[in-house]
């Protein structure tokens, strides 16, 4: 069966295997299927050598993270992103992976409407108790939305969907942040309903364009975009090689992960006294391995805050992944114990992640882990009390 | 409404269903794969070999669980092959003959630090690289590392008796075991070796480290760990002729420094990881030699001197300092992912891993790239230059025909090369199913006849990862005892 993978790229793999390390499946379940290395080869089989498309093959490639720590780690420069994301849509074309309820649950995302409908109904059902806590729902929706006004006119805040739905607290101190380099910010709310990242990482490539465009169409043109989701940023920034115009190109070119902007601004903030904490920081993958702008957040950070310290697990996966903690809760538990591990090793008091599928999916196990806006908004001047 | 992906289907559960059923009973049904993905995926490893096919496979996660696995298959006629990260480059661990393949993998727990013995007690799944960054904070590393070793294991090191950059100071992996609990190729469970300085008898566990999988199975190893030098410097010379690098080598040691580490690679090499890891080695040289000192700190500036004025005599165009942790750590990223980087040049790669007496060094590399010119084959050359063991990389894109035929010429040319200088054919690597057919040149009937009674003394049925290491003439009859292919399978 032809997954439709461009036949160089799936060549460059050598199967040395230097990877395995640097995968959170492989890492637990110590099995191939479960490795960027034994997924290519499967991929390989598939394609090249017509194996059979076995459910064992397809769970192989399911099972992924999509983390792409794998990447960095490869000497021979294999785009992995690239194979297991053209991968997965080929298997939701054809009905493969990706089944009609999975489908149905992403259609809220790009309705800000029926989104905050169907949260407002999660939040009920939270205060009734009617959640069970196996769902790892770590944070508390709000009943009510906080407004979110604009400041201003030179940046946007790109706000999302279900992260703008659940915790625009976090937006709300991104503002505020962004505001005190002095900046004016417009959070795009439902210009720009949803970036379509989780579209793409279950191979509903078609949904992603069609959210990029409609993004494209509605923001300006001559303003930056702030993301201070790491997952939204680095899809947004791949809107370039997914539409494969100059338009696309242009606009990706302006897209930044938060701490990426504000590293480059660092001197517009006021001095103020570090928070007494000791900061362990976080990576998301998409941030780490993918934008490779991780440094930039140590840089936004550590006036802020008493201590800042390093994880000693090479920025391996938390599994959150997007939906995937929801998907495979245990590969995603089992992953996450890993990184607890070495959360407690480095005895922070707070976590700090700038994704908010992390921090929900570290939440869940008991981590306190907040944003690094929401530690410098603390910082600054004005502030108010965490909750 | 469906919700559960996959239920109600049929899974392709494989042949061998009895022998599966039995594994499964004694070691749980997770612990046991069959479907023809997990078996298409464990018939490799990280060399040239495809035409190896899997059995079973079982992930155990204690001694008994081993020896429950290897008492099933004997039971069941199957012999059985070891298996760590799949990260060998000899074929060490192609299963050939659907054996049961028993992978290690889930085995990684550190069990102990023994300070007073300056022991660790590890499980064979354990990561070289997980090891050493476990014992830093206490000063201590694990000194083998070979240039896999962000993901080979422990085990795997062990049977392979695995080198690396800095063991031409600390020795090679059989130093730094010092005892194994193994499962015998009949189920039954050993201690070999101990703790204490002179054990008893005959040194079984020195038989058994480099034994790749033909002895048995070590389930807890006892590792020697190594206190961490206070001082290191990072040299990088650059030449104009890969044979002045290579001189410089053995006027080095003839001058009687030891460093902890010499290293070189030719132009192509350095380009490629230069590509990858930007750790700014020169493109332009035709040859660099990083070498390393470690111990204290007055010392470390002496032998760095020392070896820069060596260097520049043999005709270095230039000698660098390392400055930071940051530039020895991107250096020697560099050097350790060679083999990965070359990808970027071509696909696919076959290399030889013979040592030859480093006074020969320069002879034996000239002979390398005219080999290879005359079979057509690209060589690239990145070398444990301190011991001589070569790495000569023959690159090429097996999708084109006939050129698989002309790298094998190629190689088999250099390994003859270098014997005739008065090598040997592997200094790390292992024989695997790859230098078989060479250990004739090197070893008479009559030494490979007592090597197969020494294998045989541990396996007589011929049941631990058969086909390797001996060659079939000098070995027992094992292929022809293990079973056909099953039926079903589509590798």
């Amino acid at each position: 069966m032809d997954l439709g993978i461009d036949a160089d790229e799936l060549n460059t793999c050598v199967q040395c295997g230097l990877c395995l390390s640097a995968c959170p499946t492989f890492r637990v379940t110590g099995d191939e299927t479960r490795s960027p290395r034994g997924r290519i080869a499967l991929m390989r089989h598939v394609q090249l050598r017509d194996a059979p498309l076995t459910p064992e093959i397809v769970q192989s490639f399911e099972t992924c993270v999509q983390c792409r720590g794998c990447e960095p780690a490869c000497p021979s420069g294999v785009q992995y992103g690239r194979l297991i994301e053209q991968t997965r849509t080929t298997l939701a074309r054809t009905h493969r992976s990706t089944p009609r309820w999975l489908r149905l649950a992403y259609i809220p995302l790009a309705r800000p409407r029926l989104l905050r409908a169907g949260s407002v109904a999660i939040a009920v059902a939270q205060r009734l108790h009617l959640v069970p806590t196996r769902l790892g729902l770590s944070v508390r929706i709000p009943l009510r939305q906080q407004p979110i006004p604009a400041s201003g006119s030179d940046v946007y805040l790109f706000t999302g969907c279900v992260m703008d739905a659940w915790q625009r607290d976090v937006h709300l101190a991104t503002q505020r942040v962004i505001e005190a380099a002095g900046f004016g910010v417009t959070p795009t709310l439902a210009q720009a309903p949803c970036c379509g990242a989780l579209h793409a990482h279950a191979g509903l490539t078609d949904h992603t364009r069609r959210m990029a465009h409609k993004m494209m169409a509605a923001l300006r043109p001559d303003m930056p975009i702030l993301v201070d989701s790491a997952g939204c940023a680095a899809a947004m920034k791949d809107y370039g090689h997914l539409l494969g115009t100059p338009e696309a190109g242009a606009f990706s070119a302006r897209v930044f992960d938060v701490q990426q902007w504000l590293a480059q601004h660092i001197d517009r903030f006021p001095k103020v006294a570090p928070l007494d904490l000791r900061v362990a920081v976080l990576d998301p993958c998409h941030l780490r391995h993918v934008q490779k702008v991780h440094l930039d957040t140590r840089v936004v950070l550590r006036p802020f805050v008493r201590e800042l310290v390093e994880l000693d697990d090479d920025g391996l996966c938390c599994g959150a992944g997007g939906a995937y903690s929801a998907l495979e809760p245990a590969l995603a538990g089992q992953i996450r114990a890993r990184k607890v591990g070495s959360i407690d090793r480095a005895r922070p008091d707070v976590v700090a992640s700038a994704n908010p599928g992390c921090s929900m999916h570290l939440g869940a196990a008991g981590v306190p882990t907040l944003h690094p806006m929401q530690l410098i908004a603390q910082a600054l001047p004005g502030r108010r009390p965490l909750d | 409404m469906k919700l559960r992906r996959h239920s109600g289907r049929a899974h392709d559960g494989g042949p061998d269903a009895a022998l599966v059923a039995d594994l499964q009973a004694a070691i749980g049904r997770d612990r046991v794969r069959n479907d023809s993905a997990e078996r298409a995926l464990l018939s490799r490893d990280a060399s040239v070999f495809d035409d190896g096919v899997a059995g079973p496979i079982c992930f155990p996660g204690s001694t008994a669980h081993v020896q429950a696995v290897v008492r099933i298959a004997v039971r069941h006629g199957r012999a059985v092959v070891p298996r760590g990260a799949g990260t060998g480059l000899a074929g060490g661990a192609i299963p050939l003959g659907a054996p049961v393949v028993v992978s290690l993998t889930r085995m990684n727990r550190i069990l102990e630090i023994d300070h007073d013995a300056r022991v660790v007690w590890v499980e064979p799944g354990v990561v070289n690289l997980d090891l050493t960054k476990h014992l830093q904070p206490l000063g201590f590393h694990f000194a083998p590392d070979p240039s896999s070793q962000q993901v080979c294991t422990l085990g795997g090191n062990l049977a392979n008796n695995s080198g690396g950059p800095h063991c031409l100071a600390y020795g090679i992996t059989n130093t730094h075991i010092i005892a194994a609990e193994v499962v015998l190729p009949d189920g039954e469970v050993a201690m070999l070796g101990g703790l204490d300085a002179e054990p008893l008898g005959y040194d079984l566990r020195g038989a058994f480290v480099g034994g790749e999988g033909t002895l048995g199975i070590a389930t807890r190893i006892a590792a020697r760990i190594t206190p961490t030098a206070p001082a290191v410097r990072t040299l990088l010379m650059s030449f104009a002729d890969v044979r002045d690098a290579a001189n410089t080598v053995s006027a080095v040691i003839a001058a009687g420094i030891v460093p902890a580490a010499m290293e070189v690679m030719d132009q192509r090499i350095t380009r490629a990881v230069e590509h990858y890891v930007h750790a700014g080695y020169p493109t332009d040289a035709a040859a660099v030699l990083l070498a390393e000192v470690d111990g204290l700190h007055d010392g470390v500036d002496i032998d760095a001197q020392a070896i820069a004025a060596i260097g520049r005599e043999q005709g270095a165009t230039e000698v660098r300092l390392a400055r930071d942790d940051n530039e020895r750590m991107l250096l020697w990223k560099g050097r350790k992912t060679a083999f990965g980087a070359i990808a970027q040049i071509a696909p696919d790669y076959y290399l030889h891993d013979t040592v030859v007496p480093r006074a020969k060094l320069a002879e034996v590399l000239a002979q390398t790239y005219d080999i290879a010119e005359r079979h057509g084959v690209i060589v690239m050359n990145v070398f444990h230059a301190g011991d001589g063991n070569l790495h000569p990389l023959l690159i090429f894109d097996a999708r084109e025909p006939g050129v698989l035929e002309r790298v094998h010429a190629a190689g088999a040319e250099i390994v003859k090369a270098s014997l005739a200088a008065g090598g040997v054919l592997s200094g790390e690597h292992g024989i695997g199913v790859e230098k078989q057919a060479y250990m004739t040149l090197l070893f008479t009937d009559d030494d490979l006849d007592h090597q197969n009674r020494l294998r045989k003394s541990f396996d007589p049925d011929c049941r631990a990862n058969p086909g390797k290491v001996l060659p079939s003439g000098h070995s027992c009859a094992d292929i022809q005892l293990l079973t056909a292919v099953p039926q079903g399978m589509w590798v």
